[in-house]
């Protein structure tokens, strides 16, 4: 009798958990239906071929299993996506827009979501959502320091890493301060993609949180800080690291794609990427040799996550949520995170697979390019957002006239 | 004075009068309107919607005051003024350079054994699109290109490639040079349409007879009757110079960008409110480009005042005239040029990996081919399809336009109608990035985005403008006679127009169908906006793709890309040969 009384509440509280989880698994097989036989436009940049490959093998399989049609739609910039939903918003397009899932992050993510160009909170309905790893990788919550409030659902994660050839250099710098003696070292060796395209924001706000000697000013506003003092060290740095640079500075490369062509070229003896498995993807492609090495700096680099998001007017809402909920799902992350395929590290907690899920990630060989996870470091946390267009418009006034 | 406007006045009462009453039922009247219904509203709300953000009215963004804010701020831009710098070197200079070329080797060169080479290199010069060409002459010329390879290490004693500015130059010069190869061949196709029209053989024999050096010809009697029908054309490449972003973005200076690169960036820029500066930036580059064309006809003019006393000087030989070899080395660079960024185009296609300083790839490799053929097939259909019915009804409406414009000038009609057709230039003015939002909203507040009829009519704005240019002048200076023969001798003006008339101009008909369809497959933010994602073509597939970088991936689709034009203009060029072989009289 005791006993039960004991376990009364124990099952109650069950009884309950399991009720409420049968509610979003009933709400999820009507989303399941109603999204059989949609078309999915799935709008991304389609600048890597293993990236678009990936994308048409997830595509075959949400089709083969759910019924559920993907296209991608390749573009060469996500912006021009968000002028064509900003564009549908201006002719009062409230249902049937052309975009149904599209590949975002950072300040174009901030930008839909101020301007209510996204969905009201959806990310919970997915199933595999609980999997993601939200206690060690907060950037899954906070896109660039924004909240992501459930408006767009985590795909991968990134980290700054340099790419070198351990043919062409013994020793690679460690941080900030060596990457300036290397360049003198090396003159025409270094450099970094033309701000402000994403890359090479990364590279400043790197260079920033490395050589600022109040690294807490980083995560307010820059309105509250003193951006001055802040970023004088950076464009001393600058200033010093540009006449040693690839064409002594006076030109960039456009993206970090073309940095890794140069260093395959030897124009550059280092090049930088958000893959922490570039390099060995490329080695597996061919488009790199198998000298290239991956390297960080010793206090860490900056880290951040992409994401897919569903705009507001999206067509086929429900069939957007189950191809992303299918690639949120340890299958398709274990498989974009092999090298051979793609190599982008998968958001998933290992310690909420079982041991089946667990094993399709261990069982991938991580090529000889890529850093263990504990060689990779400490991750830095990217500075509020408003740092991006401060900087930006610091650099484009000093070096771009 | 006054009577002439009088008069003028007169004859438009007349004409409107005429067109309402309709007492000529002339079908032809309709096409210029039906021309100008279908360019009037996408250009008038292209413009609307680049106008009205760029004084500050996008209220999308809660932006809803007429200011001149954004024009300050553009002002104010630290990029602005070097900005400019390069946009203006880079297309002034390359127009003048193009068109002093393209006149200098056809003076020296036409009628030459040599000149019937360069006549059957045009095809592939021609088609090879401008992404793909500078990127071929990234891989021939670039320090870690293939022209250091070839003497590397043995000659140049380079291990690594030198640090040199060969590409994305400061001073736009690679940029400049890659406009000229590619703009060199377009007004030679526009000059050996034009020549069709003259009497080349008999004007050279006259001058000779007279004791004139050939070259002395040429620049006495043929170009002054010349230049007038390459007048258009050299505009629309003055106008393509000052705005062309691909190639600036391969091959330009990015520290600033040209104009057109920078308006471009702010319209994708993640903050917003951007858009209004690129905006701005947009309406500044359309005056710039409106300025320097208005500059260039005033100083073609004050050319042909300042030279028509040295065209009676009676001299009847120039030390020019000796020359002939630079022209002759010019078109070599030009051709060999071309087909060096071809051929490394289809070597990389091929490579597996090719390290500085191998001068050919160490292991080859079919896998990329292989690979991607079967995904090119529906987006090559696709940009085959949008861009011959683009150019097939661009044709027609050109062919209806001109027709009344002719049958208007028998009846001394002074059309209100005709003279308006000039907007359809309007296209070629105006940076494409600005002018497309516009037109993309009204094609989403008419829901008809992502449909064939809205692709293929966004694609006729951008193909119509050519065609005009292309064929407008040698059309009009086509020698009518013939057909009122044909016509006396058949009984039927329909008749002598399609057995005589467009038989004798299949060539210039089929060439400006040719650059129509080019025109066409170059299109990719067009095909993006307003295809809204549910159309792949080739194009937008291959330019996708270059936003990254993978060599081998990008010179097959852009090589397939190649392949479309290349078709189509081979049979511009080989088709009135093979038809026409038992002509005699129409060979030139």
């Amino acid at each position: 009798m005791l006993k039960t009384i004991f376990l009364l509440p124990v099952f109650i509280f069950c009884s309950f958990l399991f009720s409420a989880d049968q509610a979003q698994s009933s709400d999820w097989e009507k989303i399941m239906q109603k999204a059989r036989g949609q078309t999915v436009y799935f709008n991304g940049w389609g600048g890597s071929d293993p990236i678009n490959d990936y994308i048409r093998w997830a595509g075959d399989q949400v089709k083969k299993r759910y019924q559920v049609e993907v296209k991608h739609v390749k573009v060469s910039d996500i912006g021009e996506v968000v002028s064509r939903i900003l564009a549908e918003k201006s002719g009062g397009r409230e249902h049937g827009g052309s975009v149904d899932l599209m590949w975002i992050n950072g300040e174009n993510f901030s930008t839909m979501k101020r301007n209510n160009l996204l969905q009201p909170p959806y990310s919970q309905l997915l199933p595999h959502l609980s999997l993601v790893d939200t206690e060690n990788k907060k950037s899954t919550l906070y896109d660039f320091t924004v909240p992501v409030d459930n408006m767009e659902v985590p795909w991968g994660m990134a980290q700054l890493v340099f790419l070198y050839d351990k043919e062409h250099i013994k020793t690679h710098p460690k941080n900030m301060g060596e990457l300036l003696s290397f360049a003198e070292t090396h003159p025409g060796r270094v450099s970094y993609p033309l701000p402000p395209n994403f890359h090479g924001t990364t590279f400043l706000k790197q260079a920033l949180i490395e050589l600022t000697p109040d690294r807490k000013q980083l995560s307010r506003p820059v309105s509250e800080s003193d951006f001055d003092l802040v970023t004088t060290p950076l464009w001393d740095y600058l200033d010093k690291l540009h006449p040693h640079m690839w064409r002594k500075g006076t030109s960039f490369p456009a993206n970090g794609s073309e940095m890794k062509q140069l260093l395959n070229d030897g124009e550059l003896f280092i090049a930088l990427s958000f893959n922490p498995a570039e390099a060995s993807n490329g080695i597996a492609t061919g488009e790199l040799p198998e000298s290239i090495r991956t390297y960080v700096h010793d206090s860490g680099t900056i880290g951040n996550s992409h994401f897919v998001a569903i705009p507001f007017n999206a067509s086929a809402r429900e069939g957007a949520l189950v191809f992303a909920n299918f690639l949120l799902s340890p299958e398709a992350q274990a498989r974009k995170s092999d090298p051979a395929i793609w190599g982008d590290p998968t958001v998933l907690s290992m310690d909420k697979l079982n041991r089946e899920e667990k094993n399709m990630f261990q069982s991938i060989p991580q090529g000889v390019a890529t850093l263990s996870p504990e060689a990779l470091g400490t991750v830095l946390l990217e500075p509020h957002a408003s740092w991006v267009e401060a900087l930006e418009k610091g650099w484009l006034k000093r070096y771009s006239r | 004075m006054g009577r002439g406007i009088g008069e003028r006045l007169a004859q438009k009462i007349q004409s409107l009068t005429f067109l309402m009453v309709g007492q000529n039922r002339n079908p032809l009247q309709f096409f210029p309107y039906l021309t100008i219904a279908a360019f009037l509203a996408p250009i008038i709300l292209g413009l609307v919607g680049t106008w009205l953000p760029a004084f500050g009215y996008l209220p999308i963004i809660g932006a809803d005051d007429f200011t001149l804010q954004s024009y300050r701020e553009l002002l104010a831009h630290p990029s602005l003024p070097g900005a400019l710098r390069s946009t203006l070197i880079s297309g002034l200079s390359a127009t003048l350079i193009s068109l002093f070329l393209s006149l200098w080797i056809t003076a020296h060169l036409y009628g030459t054994a040599f000149w019937s080479f360069i006549q059957r290199t045009l095809a592939p010069l021609l088609a090879i699109p401008h992404a793909a060409f500078a990127l071929g002459l990234t891989f021939l010329i670039a320090p870690s290109g293939w022209l250091i390879r070839l003497f590397s290490p043995g000659l140049t004693g380079f291990v690594f490639p030198p640090d040199w500015a060969t590409t994305r130059d400061p001073l736009a010069i690679s940029l400049t040079i890659t406009m000229i190869f590619k703009e060199v061949p377009f007004l030679l196709l526009m000059t050996i349409g034009a020549l069709n029209q003259l009497d080349i053989k008999r004007t050279v024999w006259v001058g000779r007879s007279l004791g004139f050096q050939k070259f002395k010809v040429w620049m006495r009697l043929v170009i002054p009757q010349l230049y007038p029908m390459l007048r258009l054309p050299v505009l629309a490449v003055l106008a393509y110079s000052l705005s062309v972003v691909d190639l600036a973005l391969i091959i330009g200076p990015s520290l600033p960008p040209p104009l057109a690169v920078l308006i471009d960036r702010w319209f994708n820029d993640p903050d917003l409110s951007m858009r209004l500066i690129g905006a701005a930036g947009a309406t500044l580059l359309f005056i710039v480009i409106t300025f320097f064309i208005g500059v260039f006809i005033v100083v073609e003019h004050v050319v042909a005042m300042l030279t028509r006393p040295r065209l009676l000087n009676g001299l009847r030989h120039s030390w020019w005239g000796q020359m002939k070899s630079t022209a002759t080395l010019a078109a070599v660079t030009v051709i060999t040029t071309t087909g060096l960024s071809l051929f490394l185009l289809s070597l990389w296609s091929v490579a597996k990996n090719w390290r500085f300083p191998d001068a050919l790839p160490r292991h080859l490799s079919l896998f990329y081919w292989t690979k991607s053929l079967p995904l090119i097939v529906e987006p090559f259909l696709t940009a085959a399809a949008v861009g011959l019915s683009s150019a097939v009804i661009a044709i027609i409406l050109v062919l209806g336009c001109l027709e009344n414009e002719l049958h208007l000038s028998r009846s001394k009609i002074d059309s209100i109608s005709q003279k308006s057709i000039l907007i359809i230039y309007l296209p070629l003015l105006i940076p494409q990035i600005g002018f497309l939002f516009g037109i993309q909203t009204i094609v989403t507040n008419l829901h008809i985005e992502g449909s064939w009829f809205s692709l293929i009519w966004v694609h006729l704005v951008f193909v119509l403008p050519y065609i005009f240019l292309t064929l407008a002048t040698t059309y009009r200076n086509y020698d009518q006679r013939y057909v009122q023969v044909a016509t006396i001798l058949s009984g039927s003006s329909l008749h002598s127009f399609f057995r005589v008339k467009v038989v004798m101009l299949t060539k210039p008909i089929l060439f400006s169908l040719a650059v129509g369809f080019a025109v066409s497959i170059a299109q990719y933010l067009p095909t993006l906006y307003v295809g809204a994602g549910r159309f792949a073509t080739i194009t937008t597939e291959t330019v996708s793709l270059a936003s990254g970088s993978d060599r081998r991936v990008i010179a097959v689709y852009a090589l397939c890309q190649f392949l479309l034009p290349f078709l189509v203009y081979s049979l511009a060029i080989w088709l009135p040969a093979l038809l026409f072989r038992n002509r005699q009289l129409m060979k030139n």
